[in-house]
């Protein structure tokens, strides 16, 4: 918490040094016994830890690879292509990731289903995770919602480069998401059977919520609500 | 909760580990004595050698490489940190020991680099010359008072002689240590022109300016102690502070010589060139005289310091701490109470104990203070310090001239440190003066 702090000369108390090394040398003791005797509260969140009273200790550190703090929902991880209900991945191989990519780090080759005469996939799907500047445009500027950073994870660290250039392959994981207004939804598609057609309707949500959803952003800002609100106003205006 | 218990019963294990190791300590010593003298040699020689063993190999060595662990440890719990905890050993991390295994893994097994054109002999020299003198000063320490012979070892032939944990005691006594002491400022300025790098030829200068600067307040603060307890020897300046001065309180040398007291420990402090005085070694302006050491000969300088401080904590508990008069309970009392191998041991414990604490000060201040700039590190010296020794000398001079039992001195110590407590205690900062409206505007628009 910022405080302004005078600047002005050293009384003659202060001058004489001695007294005012005893009185940190007493603070820095204080602060001593109490982490030295009482266990530490583990709470990953430190500002809701119970600190400067009898009985615990002062820590404000975590001890990382045990304990982590939690990331704001917001927070841009590893990449994941979203698969479909039918383990197939969203994505349409339209290139609109590839083409934003300001640091060109993706790579796309499509292909066609056989059986299907107007979808494409992702034949190759490559994101080199090293030159990535995890600035999060593929994920803006995704319009079938099949790109996202959602993860929650950090790039894990290997030995060699080539184990940072993540294929399609391993990039399509994640819980599978399906839209109401998703063209094989709503026409069907050769290439997925019925009954799978059916879980997949029914589990297919209504609204896109990626980059504008309310998880994402700051807390008590809600951009459903201020559009409901708006239509409410707009309906009572008339 | 439980780690409160945990650590208090730590602490217990730990007072009687210490009891225990220096009944240990006599016992070895009165062995070698025996043996020494039934092979119709010196009995005091065999002693020595036991404390050398002992008392400088086990005792400093391995608290000097534990403290190297316990100032990560305790920088940490003084700065709401867990500290060093990485190694695990069966899943628990010890309280950061292992790491001593691996820190002198890491200094053995680095790469020996040489800078060319260095003056081999003394570059290969100097670490040895900083480490040598340091090492050789815990001889004079009394860790624990004098026993007969034949109360340690039960054999009534050998009756005069006198057992105690003390390497050495050389009649020049405090002599010693400033001689020694001044020696190894050889080593860190030979390390600095040595090597054959401006940088380090800075820290050398560094060095030898600051460390010829504290010798002399270092000199004078403990001419008052001398004076004082009337003797050079360690050994007697202990027993001295076992006979009461006012009522049932012993003529500690902290109560004889406050002003002393201060002024021998910052200028030790500054000797042993640990921050706040470590400029010597300023990471990010010259790395310091040893930038151009690697692996176990830039350990030998590490270690050096670290010994320092238990040299420094050594010699302040014998002078002005009391030495081994455990002072919570009367010295005499427990003569008469226990065995003599235990009095012994018990004692020595507690002179181990007051140096522990003694060395948490040390890395307490030295976590404390930012450090200081070399003309403060001078002015400290020569303005402050040595006129307040030189004033102590004369004080303690005075009053023991009109008052030959201790008394009156005594008396004044106990009134400067009542002053320096209430100096302390006394609220922070005067009240601010009013500001009148101006100058309210002006902290408003934030200037």
């Amino acid at each position: 918490m910022p405080y302004q702090v005078e600047n002005r000369p050293p009384d003659l108390r202060e001058r004489m040094y001695f007294p005012e090394i005893i009185r940190g040398i007493g603070t820095i003791t204080r602060h001593f016994v109490r982490n030295f005797f009482f266990a530490r509260d583990k709470n990953p969140d430190i500002l809701e830890r119970r600190r400067g009273e009898f009985g615990v200790s002062d820590n404000v550190t975590l001890a990382y690879p045990e304990e982590r703090a939690a990331y704001a929902p917001a927070y841009r991880g590893l990449h994941r292509l979203v698969p479909r209900e039918d383990g197939k991945p969203r994505c349409v191989a339209c290139y609109m990731c590839a083409t934003a990519c300001p640091a060109q780090c993706i790579y796309i080759e499509a292909g066609e289903y056989p059986d299907d005469p107007i979808e494409k996939y992702p034949v190759k799907f490559v994101i080199d995770e090293m030159r990535c500047i995890v600035c999060g445009f593929c994920v803006e500027a995704c319009p079938k919602d099949a790109i996202r950073m959602d993860s929650g994870e950090h790039s894990p660290p290997s030995y060699e480069r080539a184990a940072q250039i993540w294929d399609e392959k391993r990039l399509l994981r994640g819980p599978p998401i399906s839209y109401q207004y998703d063209p094989w939804l709503r026409r069907g598609s050769p290439s997925i059977p019925a009954d799978k057609l059916e879980e997949m309707r029914a589990r297919a949500r209504p609204f896109h919520t990626v980059a504008t959803d309310e998880y994402s952003q700051t807390p008590g800002f809600s951009v459903r609500a201020l559009a409901a609100e708006a239509k409410e106003r707009a309906a009572r205006s008339k | 909760m439980s780690r409160l218990i945990g650590m208090l019963i730590l602490i217990a294990v730990v007072l009687v580990g210490l009891v225990g190791l220096s009944a240990v300590f006599y016992l070895a010593a009165g062995g070698l004595a025996f043996v020494f003298a039934s092979l119709g040699l010196p009995p005091s020689f065999g002693a020595a050698i036991a404390n050398v063993v002992t008392l400088m190999l086990v005792v400093m060595m391995i608290s000097a490489s534990l403290l190297t662990v316990a100032e990560r440890k305790w920088s940490a719990l003084m700065q709401n940190r867990i500290g060093a905890n990485r190694i695990k050993v069966f899943g628990t991390s010890l309280g950061g020991i292992p790491f001593l295994l691996a820190d002198a893994l890491k200094m053995l097994t680095k790469e020996r680099i040489e800078p060319a054109q260095s003056t081999r002999l003394l570059y290969e020299l100097a670490p040895a010359l900083a480490f040598a003198p340091v090492f050789a000063l815990f001889a004079i320490v009394p860790i624990g008072p004098a026993l007969p012979l034949h109360d340690i070892i039960g054999s009534a032939s050998l009756g005069a002689t006198k057992i105690a944990l003390q390497v050495a005691q050389p009649d020049v006594g405090l002599i010693y240590l400033f001689a020694i002491a001044s020696l190894s400022v050889y080593g860190t300025s030979l390390a600095g022109w040595a090597s054959n790098n401006k940088l380090a030829l800075l820290g050398g200068v560094r060095a030898s300016s600051q460390m010829i600067s504290y010798e002399v307040s270092l000199g004078l603060a403990l001419v008052g102690s001398m004076i004082a307890f009337r003797s050079l020897k360690l050994e007697e300046m202990v027993l001295a502070q076992g006979t009461p001065v006012i009522g049932p309180i012993p003529a500690l040398g902290i109560l004889l010589q406050p002003v002393g007291f201060l002024v021998f420990f910052a200028s030790a402090f500054a000797e042993s060139k640990r921050a706040p005085f470590d400029l010597p070694e300023g990471e990010s302006e010259i790395v310091g005289y040893f930038v151009e050491y690697s692996g176990m000969k830039f350990g030998l300088m590490f270690l050096a310091e670290f010994i320092e401080i238990v040299i420094l904590s050594g010699i302040v508990t014998a002078v002005f701490l009391g030495g081994w008069h455990p002072l919570v309970v009367n010295t005499e009392w427990l003569r008469q109470t226990v065995s003599p191998l235990w009095f012994g041991a018990i004692c020595a414990a507690s002179f181990l104990v007051k140096m522990i604490l003694m060395m948490w000060l040390q890395l307490t201040i030295r976590w404390l203070l930012p450090r200081f700039r070399f003309d403060q590190i001078q002015k400290l010296c020569w303005k402050i310090m040595l006129p307040a020794a030189i004033a102590n000398v004369f004080i303690t001079g005075a009053a023991l001239l009109i008052d030959p039992s201790m008394k009156l001195l005594a008396w004044i110590g106990a009134g400067t440190l009542v002053a320096i407590a209430a100096i302390t205690a006394a609220a922070g900062r005067a009240p601010a003066p009013a500001v009148e409206e101006h100058g309210h505007a002006h902290a408003a628009a934030g200037h």
